[in-house]
């Protein structure tokens, strides 16, 4: 295959990944949009406080955007996640690849991670607090904290699980065992890493919403406690809508992308 | 048989802990065996017999204590390229093309990705999966699998290929085709061969020299000399050819004994 060829293919499978379901989604949403109004106006007695209309929430949302406000927010929340996610990702890859193939170390560790494993970030956030202050900081440690483990673990049973006749083959091939790991350990790892990742990201936006609450940091998880505080429901709304939607674009324009690319395309896992 | 000896094996004699009952299990005993240059050697026995525990040792996947193991004159510790394995199934990579995997070998050696890619379409034209050359493991049928498993092994240019029950898993015709095409890269290659298989009929068409191995503990029983040329050994013409029905017949007689005396047990 040509470059060329290659890089229409991936103009190809991006804009097949842009459309593809793109009908029944448009429906779903303005379906459930429809319904929500309907529901805001004619169910509800103080729908300003219960259940703010769409329009009410997309009017909160100009406004804030006017004010400069929300895009600050979103943008606050969203480098925390980038930052505290990829490296509890980038940690957890290589700890878990270590722990999946040395016995020793996976048997002294592994207690240990599992232990830290049942404490989640939240109930660790006040010792972190004590640490360094209601400060970003905080709330890196506890998103970096509670994205490790789900990658960790899953990379270990990745590992783990690698048909044992794969590594014998590439031995005999005379793959030494730096080798083995780059050429079968890893790629058969794969389908656990993808769900490892999947679960970390999404523990790192529960633990970037919940650290931004505590810590009081701006964000959109601060937006949202903000308006509980002033009975400012839209507000609320406004960002659970945009942490969903967030999520959404993230897996459909990035994880799922990577995932056809790779264990799709190698039969390891069916859609 | 002219030539060097490729493979010695010397007073080999194997036990392992049984993986239940911890028990020890004599699975080999005094094997002595030589594989010449352009041999090809088949071993035949009852299931269970240790004919697997052999090859996995010459591939260096078992390690042992009691007796030699040689190729090319190097004691055998641990796997190398110079013995490549062709398995029974389940063992090209997933996540490699075709090329890939039949390329991975040189690419693991590092030669130039010029002459990889040379001898690559060399062993992709050979094994008759022109064509396939992008396709994954998962698109392929089972025999196509066992092709690129083949072509694998040879473009890595081993010492020996050593081959267990590389054809047990397909279904019966395309065994057939399988094993009439492995004559015919037996030919164009003349590579040095150590096959294992349970089929009595598949090692005397495929063998210069069959291998009968006794119930366990393994033992060599008897070696029969297989006196037809390659060119010759075409499935279709194999019922007419009395030196094959004879081989065959005495090869069946010997493993049937063995059979049947451990039935009396």
């Amino acid at each position: 295959m040509t470059s060329i060829d290659l890089q229409q293919a991936r103009l190809f499978k991006w804009k097949k990944f842009a459309t593809e379901g793109a009908g029944r989604l448009i429906i779903f949403l303005v379906g459930s949009i429809i319904l929500w109004a309907l529901i805001s106006e004619f169910l509800i007695a103080r729908p300003d406080r219960y259940l703010p209309s769409p329009l009410a929430v997309l009017l909160s949302s100009a406004d804030m955007l006017n004010k400069g406000s929300l895009l600050s927010f979103y943008s606050d929340t969203l480098t925390r996640l980038v930052i505290g996610g990829a490296v509890g990702i980038v940690i957890g890859i290589p700890i878990g690849l270590l722990l999946g193939l040395n016995r020793f170390v996976a048997d002294m560790f592994y207690p240990l991670m599992n232990f830290f494993q049942s404490v989640s970030g939240i109930a660790i956030f006040p010792v972190v607090v004590i640490w360094f202050g209601n400060s970003d900081t905080t709330v890196l440690i506890v998103i970096l904290y509670t994205s490790f483990f789900p990658i960790a673990f899953n990379v270990l049973s990745g590992v783990r699980s690698v048909p044992v006749r794969y590594i014998q083959a590439a031995r005999t091939l005379g793959a030494s065992r730096l080798q083995v790991v780059r050429d079968v350990l890893l790629p058969g790892a794969m389908p656990s890493i993808a769900v490892g990742t999947r679960l970390s990201i999404g523990f790192a936006w529960r633990a970037v919403i919940a650290g931004e609450m505590l810590a009081g940091r701006p964000g959109l998880g601060n937006m949202i406690f903000s308006g509980q505080e002033f009975d400012n429901t839209a507000q609320i709304i406004l960002g659970m809508v945009m942490i969903g939607i967030t999520w959404i674009v993230l897996d459909h324009f990035l994880l799922r992308p990577l995932e056809s690319d790779t264990i799709e395309r190698w039969g390891l896992v069916s859609r | 048989m002219s030539g060097e000896a490729k493979l010695i094996i010397q007073d080999l004699c194997h036990h392992y802990p049984d993986e239940y009952t911890g028990e020890s299990v004599h699975a080999l005993e005094g094997i002595n065996l030589q594989v010449y240059e352009n041999e090809f050697v088949a071993i035949v026995g009852p299931s269970g017999c240790g004919k697997t525990t052999l090859l996995n040792i010459v591939a260096g996947l078992l390690p042992y204590r009691e007796g030699r193991a040689m190729v090319d004159g190097n004691e055998i510790h641990g796997p190398g390229p110079d013995r490549g394995v062709v398995f029974q199934e389940h063992a090209i990579l997933p996540w490699r093309s075709v090329a890939r995997n039949i390329g991975h070998g040189l690419e693991l050696q590092r030669v130039p990705k010029e002459e990889t890619r040379r001898r690559v379409q060399e062993y992709i034209d050979l094994v008759g999966l022109s064509g396939f050359e992008d396709r994954y493991p998962h698109e392929l049928s089972g025999g196509m699998k066992q092709r690129v498993a083949v072509a694998r092994t040879l473009c890595a240019d081993p010492v020996i290929m050593l081959m267990d029950e590389p054809f047990a898993a397909v279904d019966a015709q395309t065994r057939i085709t399988l094993q009439d095409e492995l004559n015919r890269i037996v030919m164009a290659t003349r590579k040095t061969i150590l096959f294992i298989t349970h089929s009595v009929e598949e090692a005397a068409f495929l063998g210069d020299r069959c291998i009968v191995f006794s119930r366990r503990p393994g033992q060599i029983k008897t070696e029969i000399k297989i006196d037809i040329p390659r060119e010759e050994r075409v499935w279709k013409d194999m019922a007419d050819n009395p030196k094959f029905t004879e081989a065959r017949d005495k090869i069946l007689r010997l493993v049937r004994q063995e059979v049947t005396s451990d039935d009396e047990h």
